[in-house]
């Protein structure tokens, strides 16, 4: 299973990146919407990363709850 | 005395139960897929809190661009939409972060009714909690008015026709529009009728969290990134648009509908406007009455919570301020001793707990927390309770 997680966060980081070359290009031609709905994407990408470094164990639980 | 509370005997005491297995049901399946602490059903609160920040941060920049006239508020709207950078992006996330709130905030009545926790000392909360949807409801079907299109038109229109409705509702619907018809006073009005009530929300939620000692206020990061990115997403794929502008001789018939905060209007096709007039009034005194209406246990069913105001035995009470972090009403504070304790453990003590009657709702959870036997629930000793266990571990 963490190998599967590993492939997951490798495939995120990667569309990510992706979303975050689009910002600059959405910024760069004025394509306000575009920008805005690929910071959106970027956002939702990287949750889903801290769910996975979660499930992976790296990071968490609150200390709380240790 | 039972342990056990007696079947539900009602068909609403059985629909209760049932919906609260299903609820438990379905926090044990998403507990599969999320850590525990990950879980979005205990965050709903928290995720309405979250939808609400970005409403007053979305909103205080639309503010900066809004002319509340006739003339100029489409105008502005529009300017912003299109002409801003990124203003279509910010009203999307307006628009979209309300949708949010309401969903958040309509699952979490629905998880506190569900596993009632809106009875007794709960009622607090819940009715604190049915105010803020009140004045959501409100706040959301005024923005739409802001907008000023031919929606807005007919939501005015129709808004009017339901005031009407009331008792002394002429006198209301003119107060409303600011005269005998719709002018610029009229927007200023529903701007302050936007505004106003959106910041009355701080003070209810200052209500609503006043009786709770650790209310869960914010969700977790990863649903903090979520949210936000689906409202941008939204925002940027679905822009939240106008119509067209609203003009004094045309009588739109049909528009868009927010399921969320425009259904009355919606239900009007039917109903008409004394209909849905009582509707919302019979639902919203329905809600409100709801922790005082078909209690699935009655007081005399539930002993354990007869067990009188929680006593501290004070020579026992080492001042360590379990019982005061535990306890989830607020009903223990802690005050300078004025001796020391009679026990070894308690010789040196600075503070002493002490119960707050009007807040204990002899639940019990002080004497759990209370490593000292310094907490007893009188009509319910510690050692009837493990006596109980024992017979129910033997049984």
């Amino acid at each position: 299973m963490r190998n599967a997680y590993s492939v997951g966060l490798v495939l995120l980081i990667g569309l990510s990146l992706l979303f975050a070359a689009g910002i600059v290009a959405g910024e760069a031609t004025d394509r306000w919407f575009f920008g805005g709905a690929l910071v959106g994407a970027l956002l939702i990408a990287y949750s889903i990363i801290v769910l996975l470094l979660r499930k992976m164990g790296l990071i968490g639980p609150r200390k709380a709850e240790r | 005395m039972s342990v056990t509370s007696p079947e539900p005997r009602t068909g609403y005491g059985r629909l209760m139960t049932g919906v609260l297995r299903g609820t438990l049901k379905l926090d044990v399946l998403v507990n599969r897929i999320y850590p525990s602490d990950f879980n979005p059903l205990y965050y709903t609160g928290g995720l309405a809190n979250l939808f609400l920040f970005v409403l007053v941060l979305s909103g205080i920049f639309l503010f900066f661009y809004y002319e509340a006239s006739l003339g100029g508020a489409f105008a502005s709207v529009q300017y912003l939409t299109e002409r801003v950078p990124y203003g279509g992006i910010v009203r999307g996330i307006h628009r979209y972060a309300a949708d949010g709130f309401i969903i958040a905030v309509l699952l979490h009545l629905l998880r506190n009714w569900f596993t009632d926790r809106y009875l007794f000392s709960r009622d607090n909360p819940w009715i604190s909690g049915m105010f803020l949807l009140v004045f959501g409801g409100v706040i959301g079907f005024t923005g739409y008015q802001l907008v000023w299109d031919d929606r807005a038109q007919a939501l005015t229109a129709m808004f009017l026709a339901m005031l009407r409705v009331l008792p002394g509702g002429e006198p209301l619907a003119r107060v409303f529009v600011g005269g005998a018809g719709i002018s610029d006073g009229t927007l200023v009005r529903i701007l302050f009728l936007h505004i106003g009530p959106a910041s009355a929300l701080y003070v209810l939620l200052w209500w609503h969290y006043t009786r709770l000692r650790h209310p869960k206020i914010w969700p977790p990061a990863v649903w903090v990134l979520f949210c936000v990115g689906v409202v941008f997403l939204l925002a940027g794929v679905i822009p939240a648009l106008s119509g067209r502008p609203a003009a004094p001789a045309a009588q739109p018939t049909a528009f868009p509908l927010d399921v969320f905060f425009l259904w009355p209007f919606w239900l009007m096709n039917w109903l008409g406007a004394p209909g849905v007039v009582v509707l919302l009034g019979l639902l919203t005194v329905a809600g409100f009455a709801i922790p005082y209406l078909g209690r699935r246990e009655r007081p005399q069913e539930m002993d354990v919570r007869h067990a009188g105001v929680a006593q501290v035995i004070d020579g026992n009470c080492t001042g360590c301020e379990l019982c005061y972090f535990d306890c989830p009403y607020n009903a223990i504070v802690m005050v300078p001793s004025p001796a020391p304790g009679l026990s070894r453990a308690a010789a040196n003590r600075t503070l002493l707990a002490v119960v707050v009657e009007s807040r204990c709702v002899e639940c019990g959870i002080c004497i759990g927390a209370c490593p000292f036997e310094a907490l007893e629930l009188p009509k319910f000793l510690e050692r009837d309770v493990k006596t109980r266990v024992l017979e129910a571990v033997r049984a």
